[in-house]
């Protein structure tokens, strides 16, 4: 029997973390539909059910692989973005042109989107008719949703329908658990920011500074990220939860995460060399949001400057060891 | 879908409601008793029984309060425990009966007729000091319009109420705001609305005989039971369905600092996205509802004192619906038509673009657009998964914040700075410069006389002028200002400003403006708020 529009998860993004949803969900049961922009991946998918950002992993025949978003929006209600921050634009303007109100559209992009560091969520009320839309955001790795292990997400919405429809859709016990959240900005925050700390973590054991000024990292960064969420207008204690620490805990501890192998490039000093990493970008753009809310960022700060390169490690690890702040 | 498109729905509203009323009243009973009977049976705090005795506790606490008999409340109270469901759910229908009859409105053309063409314009005829005026009706009427300005896209609106439901919402600064809003929707040729005003206000006969005549419903805010609440929003939720115009403040209550409100009181504007809603489950999707927001700009503020010192002592309450008692004596009215007419140019009363419930923007052809102008399908965000139509409180509520953002955002945007508001800003801010602080309860406390010089006030104006010619979105300058000069501007404030209010609030002294009232100056330049603070070159 062919599944509802309102059963379909449609996912936009062929990349890992979009990839590795979409195999997640067709073991699942579900109906899922995998838009990928470019022909040539779509067409890889379809003839070898191999996606060449996933290559190990074998794309079930349940996942329907499509090629313009008409078709997506047609096939399904509920949409997943999963692409990168310099990407979503233009996707949710061509998305834009095909959807209604009817749309439920979240999106899984850990950091703010480009040219003009808006959250994701703000572009999509601009880009398209969809109103009900949300956050999806947490330490699920692409591996671990391929191979079926544990992990756990949190999708954030100011529409309990749309927290409603992603837990329904999206929770796959007992591989993937789906907890809900109304924070939107603090959310879409907490998870840029983690990509970003994630990048400072691999540049911290990179530079092997021990475990002791690493646990200081993470709490000062919870710290700081707590306060930028609180003065955009989100709960300051939605960093520490998955979106944000539990994301970091997670990230920070993968060697193929690629904002943690990017940081680690930057301590060999391959800064101008290595491509920039959604949290590198993170780093920079959380950092201008910062300075527009007045908010101290020590260790973005420095993070933000290394990705520059006009800030050396060493500097960078003066200006996050905090000497203005008095109080934890 | 051609279905969907907007189409004509004229009639005369207002003037059929009296021969509607039952039916309105009938159907506001039946949804609400519906409605709580089916919560009931979730238990608790849902149950009829808990409803039923927190009307008892509040009507008891509020009568005994004012020294009255709570008899009723208290026998009715003692009974709840031994009722059957069936008689729980009668007590609750008499209820909800008893308190639609206290709210209801009505309408009656002939007196509609008689305030606006007899009266015309509106009640400022029988207000207005005829020795005060040369040329009989005629002269009284061109004074008044030269007084009172309505501008905006009067005629596409005209067009809108045709098709569908007006929800005006003007911003709130005066008790005078429901006779203004009134004249102008008379001057723009525009329906008459439906409005909720405090139970209060018909405690003049007078005053009373209109507002019941002229579609004003009774809220009693002393009543604070969530049955009354419930009542009183489905009671304009079916007034919307029904295509009666409708006028809420969104602000709540009058703005006591002056400042363009930004943030707004949800609770009535939020019947409109579930009017909508209703009518497009009914298949009524082309019925449109549309909000239009208004600002009504005074050039001076009859109860400005009183307001600032009321915002300076923190006094001010939120409320939402028109409740001052200042309004229901017939002699501040006539005080404030009387200085009107001294005063050319004294209110602009300025429309804006009209939204839809969800906060689109509506096109000339009632249909609404997306913010990157694609007409959208209404009726799709009232879905679900299902493709069916799916009821949604907590979705609506989402909506009408939205909704609400939007407001907020076309309020300045449709603003209008007379002399008096560009002026204060001008001196406060030199004022300020001078004193190291914005903080106004600092400023109060600096010595009086306070003076500042009048080259500076004056490149100050050019100052705003340049901020506002590139900002659009942060409102426009008055005719009379935009085209007169900086010196002509600042004298034209100071005749207002110095001679208006108990005690000169700005006066001339050869090259200095002197400060005579602090609180005044920041209250007038408050409409300006959102502008910033530029550096001073």
């Amino acid at each position: 029997m062919t599944a509802t529009k309102g059963d379909t998860v449609g996912i936009v993004g062929a990349g890992s973390f979009g990839t590795a949803l979409a195999v997640a969900l067709a073991r699942a049961g579900r109906a899922v539909v995998l838009y990928s922009r470019t022909p040539a991946v779509a067409q890889a998918i379809a003839t070898t059910r191999r996606c060449p950002r996933l290559p190990d992993v074998v794309v079930p025949e349940a996942v329907r692989v499509v090629e313009s978003p008409r078709e997506l929006a047609a096939a399904a209600r509920f949409l997943v973005i999963a692409v990168t921050s310099t990407d979503v634009g233009p996707r949710l303007i061509e998305l834009g042109a095909v959807v209604d109100g009817s749309h439920l559209i979240v999106h899984a992009v850990g950091a703010l989107a480009a040219p003009d560091d808006v959250r994701v969520s703000e572009l999509i009320e601009r880009a398209t008719p969809v109103l009900r839309a949300g956050v999806l955001a947490g330490p699920a790795l692409p591996g671990d949703l391929a191979a079926g292990r544990f992990a756990s997400m949190v999708v954030a919405s100011a529409f309990d329908e749309v927290t409603a429809e992603a837990r329904r859709l999206l929770n796959l016990p007992p591989a993937l658990r789906l907890y809900g959240s109304r924070d939107v900005i603090g959310v879409e925050l907490a998870s840029a920011l983690a990509g970003a700390y994630t990048a400072a973590l691999g540049l911290a054991d990179g530079a092997k500074v021990g475990v002791g000024p690493r646990a200081v990292l993470v709490t000062r960064a919870v710290a700081e990220a707590a306060r930028l969420l609180e003065a955009a207008g989100g709960q300051a204690r939605t960093f520490a939860g998955l979106a944000g620490l539990g994301n970091l805990l997670v990230r920070g501890a993968s060697a193929d995460d690629p904002d943690y192998a990017f940081g680690q490039a930057l301590a060999r000093g391959e800064a101008a060399t290595t491509r920039p990493t959604e949290g590198a970008r993170a780093a920079v753009t959380a950092l201008r949001l910062a300075e527009r809310k007045r908010v101290r960022m020590p260790l973005l700060a420095g993070l933000a400057g290394v990705v520059a390169g006009k800030v050396s490690v060493a500097d960078a690890a003066r200006l996050a060891a905090d000497t203005v702040a008095a109080e934890e | 879908m051609a279905s969907d498109r907007p189409v004509l729905e004229a009639r005369s509203r207002l003037d059929g409601f009296n021969a509607d009323r039952e039916r309105v009243l009938r159907e506001v009973e039946r949804r609400v008793v519906e409605r709580i009977t089916a919560r009931a049976a979730d238990g608790g705090d849902a149950s009829l029984e808990y409803v039923l005795n927190d009307v008892c506790v509040c009507e008891i606490k509020r009568l005994e309060a004012a020294g009255k008999d709570a008899g009723r409340w208290r026998e009715l109270a003692g009974r709840l425990g031994g009722l059957s469901p069936a008689a729980l759910a009668g007590e609750l229908r008499h209820l909800v009966a008893h308190y639609g009859k206290d709210i209801v409105g009505n309408f009656d053309p002939r007196v509609y007729r008689f305030a606006t063409k007899v009266l015309t314009p509106g009640l400022g005829f029988l207000f207005a000091p005829m020795q005060s005026v040369t040329g009989g009706v005629g002269g009284l009427l061109a004074e008044l319009d030269s007084r009172i300005q309505v501008e905006g896209p009067l005629e596409e609106l005209r067009a809108l109420a045709e098709r569908g439901t007006l929800v005006v919402t003007p911003t709130h600064s005066s008790n005078m705001d429901s006779v203004v809003i009134g004249l102008a929707l008379e001057r723009a040729g525009l329906p008459p609305v439906t409005y909720g005003a405090g139970k209060n206000l018909f405690t003049n006969p007078f005053i009373s005989f209109f507002m019941h005549n002229l579609g004003a419903y009774r809220v009693d805010r002393r009543l604070r039971f969530e049955l009354y609440k419930d009542i009183l929003k489905e009671y304009s939720t079916v007034l919307l369905e029904s295509g009666y115009h409708s006028l809420f403040f969104p602000g709540g209550t009058r703005c006591r600092s002056n400042v363009i409100e930004p943030s707004l009181k949800l609770g009535l504007l939020g019947t409109a996205v579930t009017a909508y809603g209703n009518l497009a489950a009914a298949g009524g999707a082309h019925k449109r509802i549309y909000v239009v927001p208004v600002t009504i700009n005074y050039r001076l503020v009859l109860e400005a004192e009183t307001l600032i010192q009321d915002y300076l002592a923190e006094t001010g309450k939120s409320r939402y619906i028109i409740t001052d008692d200042e309004f229901s004596r017939l002699g501040r009215i006539v005080e404030f038509l009387r200085k009107i007419l001294v005063h050319e140019g004294a209110v602009v009363i300025r429309f804006g673009r009209p939204l839809d419930p969800l906060g689109h923007d509506v096109d000339d052809d009632g249909q609404s657009r997306d913010r990157s102008g694609r007409v959208v399908d209404l009726r799709s965000y009232f879905v679900g998964a299902d493709g069916r139509f799916r009821a949604d409180e907590q979705r609506d509520a989402e909506y009408t914040r939205l909704l609400g953002r939007r407001l907020v955002q076309a309020f300045p945007r449709e603003s209008v700075f007379h002399a008096t508001t560009v002026v204060a800003r001008a001196v406060f801010d030199r004022l300020c410069a001078a004193a190291g602080t914005r903080d106004i309860y600092r400023l109060t406390r600096l010595p009086p006389g306070r003076e500042v010089p009048v080259a500076d006030v004056i490149a100050g104006l050019g100052g705003l002028r340049a901020q506002l010619a590139a900002r659009p979105d942060a409102g426009r300058l008055h005719h009379r200002v935009a085209s007169a000069g900086d010196a002509a501007t600042l004298d034209d404030a100071l005749r207002a400003l110095g001679s208006y209010h108990r005690h000169p609030v700005l006066e001339r002294r050869g090259d200095v403006v002197r400060i005579g009232d602090v609180p005044l100056v920041y209250y007038y330049q408050n409409r300006l708020a959102h502008l910033p603070v530029e550096a001073r070159p």
